[in-house]
């Protein structure tokens, strides 16, 4: 999934003069990944700031890749899977939904930007959503700016 | 005479002319702990206090030490930054107990042919002015380890607290060059050395709790298995706090941390302790000291049996820091009075049986 | 809450019933050991003992410095394998609200045996925050605690002073409503002494929701505030009953989540993941805050953990042995309005 193919040269002289935010991405195999495929395939444009990491499950996801990813510098993470009752592993989504509500909360109450982490549901057939939700995840976190909370004393 | 008094309202001008060439350490109150640090305000010192939370082993083996930084570039590491180790630093108000623990690190750091440099300079660049205990606590047991709260031998200086003034006594030839540097100093008076020796008897007098380390050693040593152990580590949580605390506890542990983003790296040197489970995990996966019963062992005879064996020194200063911050109360006083008392049954026996 | 009656004389009473269960358990064979407080060596300072005999049922003791968690000391004696001769020993434990809790949540985790176990149930009536007195005494030596009235008497070398009770209590004493061990019709017969029946629990979290008022970047300098002088030394999670993990994520090093060191994001991240791994899980005992030697009160996090859980799934942990936690059940139901939409 090569995005920058798909840019103008004009686009992308724009690109290089403002800041651009780094999201991970983790996308579940079945739904949001072959979402973001067709997504690619479509050829429908959006902001080349994410980059993925496919996992079988939203399921899958440990807090810790969020809050590690975070510290390790990441502007943002988001996490997409199966909408509720389409997961492929049945029910692996609605374990994932309890644990990030309660990431999101903790998060927000310790005053890490909560708007740094985005849940969304994303299935096979919905390119477009897709790319519309990525390019209001990156306008959310290009206006919170770079993440530099956690740096370490290098 | 060499003596010198200092009043306390000169303190301020201590630290003015002492910080310009030295790094200069005090007690100071964070969050309302006593911790030793780099003061750069005189009026960061507290020097209303009876002993720090953390020992002042942390100037000199910092809890996290970096060894040496690197970077790659490519297929090639440079290692940069070897750590500039020629420090001058003043720790003032440390007391006698940790001070003799510098003493204890001695043993440890440059035991056989390895001489750890990176402990050893930070050493020898450090200038120790201690300040007598005029009110030893309940769980100081100081002299019952060769040591005592007005004890001179491991300072460079000594001050003794008259008051509204400090007793000035220079020890080494390096506290002598220093009191000569500060020739503000006014000279003391026979009376201030007689003050500062009556209190000097009152502290050692005040002490309370004596323990009898005759038979420890033989004690600990024959009775490796003994069911005492169990009753003794019942309540331990293996929190690792006695351990932190202590002034003379060393070991510790030596990472790598990776920031492979930006192709560079440290390796640091952190405090460890005995007391965590993966103390002594091995690579196979066999861990030695799987039970809590063995660790909480091995910090008794670590301190009591195989530092006598070592270097003919029992392994423990006597400033209480682990009776007074232990939060389940595992009192060293009961534990050592527990072990004394095996041999005395086992005696009782002996007696009985040739009778 | 005004107090109707002497502190003392409540501990007093509390101490004699729990003298008068332990003998009665060891009288009729009913408790092979019994787990409780002795008196400390130094002030403020109750350790835990086992008792294994009606004659030294009088080293028992009760007063309002008996923090630690019991349940982990219970949790230690459980048999780690079927065939364990352990399995036959028949423990006794002083409960008070939050230890009840603590073992009930255990059950249902499957970690301890509740047929094998007597509670001695107690109505706790609060632990006193020792870190905030000897905060405000400073680096003094306290000789003598004692209490009358309302009062907290600090004695010690050349001075004394007086605290109030209520102010000086634990922070999540403060705001309990667990204070004898819940029980339910499954539970019985474990429990002897004072036990209560705990359908749910009305709090308004006021406390959370004033905190709640401040701006991110307040909130990030109050946590950084509160944790930045962590040592790492895992005394908390050696305290906790609910940390019984044999390999956990800090001491991992397959994959090595973070190190070892004390820097900020790392106490951070130590702190934050803990937090996660408790929710729905902690029983607000405190026993967390009262072990740290830099003196670190967690309530904060604590407390809104449990705001967490009571708010979106209507739970509150250790009340009854029926209700799952609600990280290991989930419903299609969930309020998803923490998720981003495309509107």
């Amino acid at each position: 999934m090569n995005l920058t193919e798909t840019k103008s040269g004009q686009e992308e002289k724009n690109l290089e003069k403002e800041w651009e935010p780094k999201i991970i991405a983790f996308l579940c195999n079945w739904c949001s990944y072959a979402g973001a495929d067709l997504a690619g395939v479509s050829r429908i444009q959006y902001p080349p700031s994410i980059r993925v990491v496919r996992v079988p499950c939203s399921g899958r996801i440990n807090p810790f890749f969020i809050i590690k990813s975070l510290v390790d510098g990441w502007d943002g993470v988001v996490v997409s899977g199966c909408h509720p009752g389409d997961c492929h592993y049945i029910s692996g989504n609605l374990v994932a939904r309890r644990r990030f509500a309660i990431l999101k909360d903790l998060l927000t109450f310790f005053g890490i930007e909560s708007d740094r982490v985005h849940f969304m549901w994303a299935s096979a057939a919905a390119g477009e959503r897709f790319a519309n939700l990525i390019k209001k995840i990156t306008k959310i976190i290009k206006e919170l700016g770079p993440n530099k909370k956690f740096q370490k004393n290098w | 005479m060499n003596e010198k008094i200092l009043n306390k309202s000169q303190i301020s001008k201590l630290f003015e002319t002492l910080n310009k060439d030295y790094n200069f350490f005090a007690p100071s109150k964070e969050k309302g702990n006593i911790i030793f640090k780099k003061i750069n305000d005189s009026k960061e010192i507290e020097l209303d206090y009876l002993n720090s939370k953390i020992p002042p082993k942390e100037v000199v083996f910092p809890r996290i030490d970096i060894i040496f930084e690197y970077k790659i570039n490519g297929k090639d590491i440079e290692i940069v930054n070897s750590k500039n180790l020629e420090v001058k630093n003043i720790i003032f108000g440390i007391r006698p107990c940790d001070a003799y623990s510098f003493y204890l690190f001695e043993n440890f750091f440059q035991f056989g042919k390895f001489k750890d440099e990176l402990y050893l300079k930070k050493r020898r660049g450090s200038l120790l002015i201690g300040i007598g205990c005029n009110n030893p606590r309940n769980t100081c047991f100081c002299t019952s380890v060769n040591g005592h709260p007005f004890k001179k031998e491991h300072l460079d200086i000594l001050l003794v607290d008259l008051g509204e003034k400090y007793l000035v006594e220079p020890i080494t030839e390096k506290g002598k060059d220093l009191i000569l540097n500060l020739e503000w100093l006014s000279d003391a008076t026979k009376n201030d050395i007689k003050k500062a020796k009556d209190l000097s008897k009152k502290a050692e007098l005040t002490i309370s709790t004596k323990m009898d380390f005759k038979d420890t050693f033989k004690n600990l040593d024959s009775n490796f298995n003994s069911l005492l152990w169990k009753e003794i580590s019942e309540s331990c949580l293996g929190c690792g706090t006695c351990a932190y605390l202590c002034p003379t506890c060393t070991c510790f542990d030596v990472i790598d941390e990776n920031d492979h983003y930006n192709n560079r790296g440290r390796r640091i040197r952190i405090w460890d302790t005995c007391q965590f489970c993966l103390y002594t995990l091995e690579t196979s996966g066999h861990n030695p000291r799987d039970a809590k019963i063995q660790r909480c062992r091995n910090r008794i005879m670590h301190k009591f049996c195989y530092y006598p064996k070592n270097y003919n020194l029992i392994g423990c200063v006597g400033c209480g820091r682990c009776i007074q911050f232990c939060p389940v109360n595992n009192d060293l006083r009961l534990i050592i009075e527990k072990v004394n008392k095996i041999k005395k049954e086992k005696e009782k026996e002996e007696m009985i049986l040739s009778v | 809450m005004k107090r109707t009656s002497d502190i003392e004389i409540e501990n007093q009473t509390i101490e004699k019933s729990i003298k008068e269960m332990a003998k009665n358990l060891f009288r009729n064979k009913e408790v092979d050991i019994i787990l409780g407080y002795s008196a400390g060596t130094i002030p403020m300072a109750s350790p835990p003992i086992i008792i294994r005999n009606e004659s030294d049922v009088e080293k028992l003791v009760w007063n309002n410095f008996c923090s630690i968690n019991l349940a982990k000391n219970l949790l230690e004696l459980m048999p780690k394998s079927f065939d364990d001769k352990k399995n036959n020993l028949k423990i006794g434990i002083v409960a008070k609200g939050c230890v009840g809790r603590a073992l009930i949540h255990l059950a249902i985790e499957n970690q301890i045996e509740l047929k094998n176990i007597k509670i001695l149930g107690i109505d706790c009536n609060g632990i006193i925050n020792r870190k905030k007195i000897e905060k405000e005494i400073g680096d003094r030596e306290i000789i003598e605690v004692s209490l009358s009235n309302e009062n907290i008497l600090i004695k010690g070398k050349g001075f004394e002073q007086t605290f109030s009770y209520d102010e000086y209590l634990n922070e999540l004493c403060k705001k309990c409503k667990v204070k004898s061990p819940p029980t339910s019709p499954e539970l019985n017969g474990i429990c002897s002494g004072k036990c209560e029946e705990v359908l749910s629990i009305e709090d308004d979290f006021k406390d959370i929701s004033d905190y709640e008022l401040k701006s991110y970047e307040e909130r990030w300098e109050h946590i950084k505030n509160l944790l930045n002088n962590c040592i790492r030394c895992y005394a908390c999670r050696e305290a906790c009953p609910m940390c019984y993990c044999h390999l956990c994520f800090v001491d991992q090093n397959k994959p090595l989540w973070f190190g070892k060191t004390t820097e900020l994001s790392e106490i951070i991240l130590f702190h934050l993941i803990r937090a996660m791994h408790l929710a729905g899980r902690c029983v607000a005992c405190g026993a967390c805050t009262s072990v740290c030697p830099m003196g670190i009160d967690l309530n904060l996090i604590t407390r809104k953990l449990e705001q967490i859980v009571k708010e979106r799934f209507n739970f509150t942990s250790g009340l009854n042995i029926v209700d799952l936690p609600p990280m290991v059940t989930q419903k299609m139901s969930d309020k998803e309005d923490f998720m981003i939409d495309e509107k």
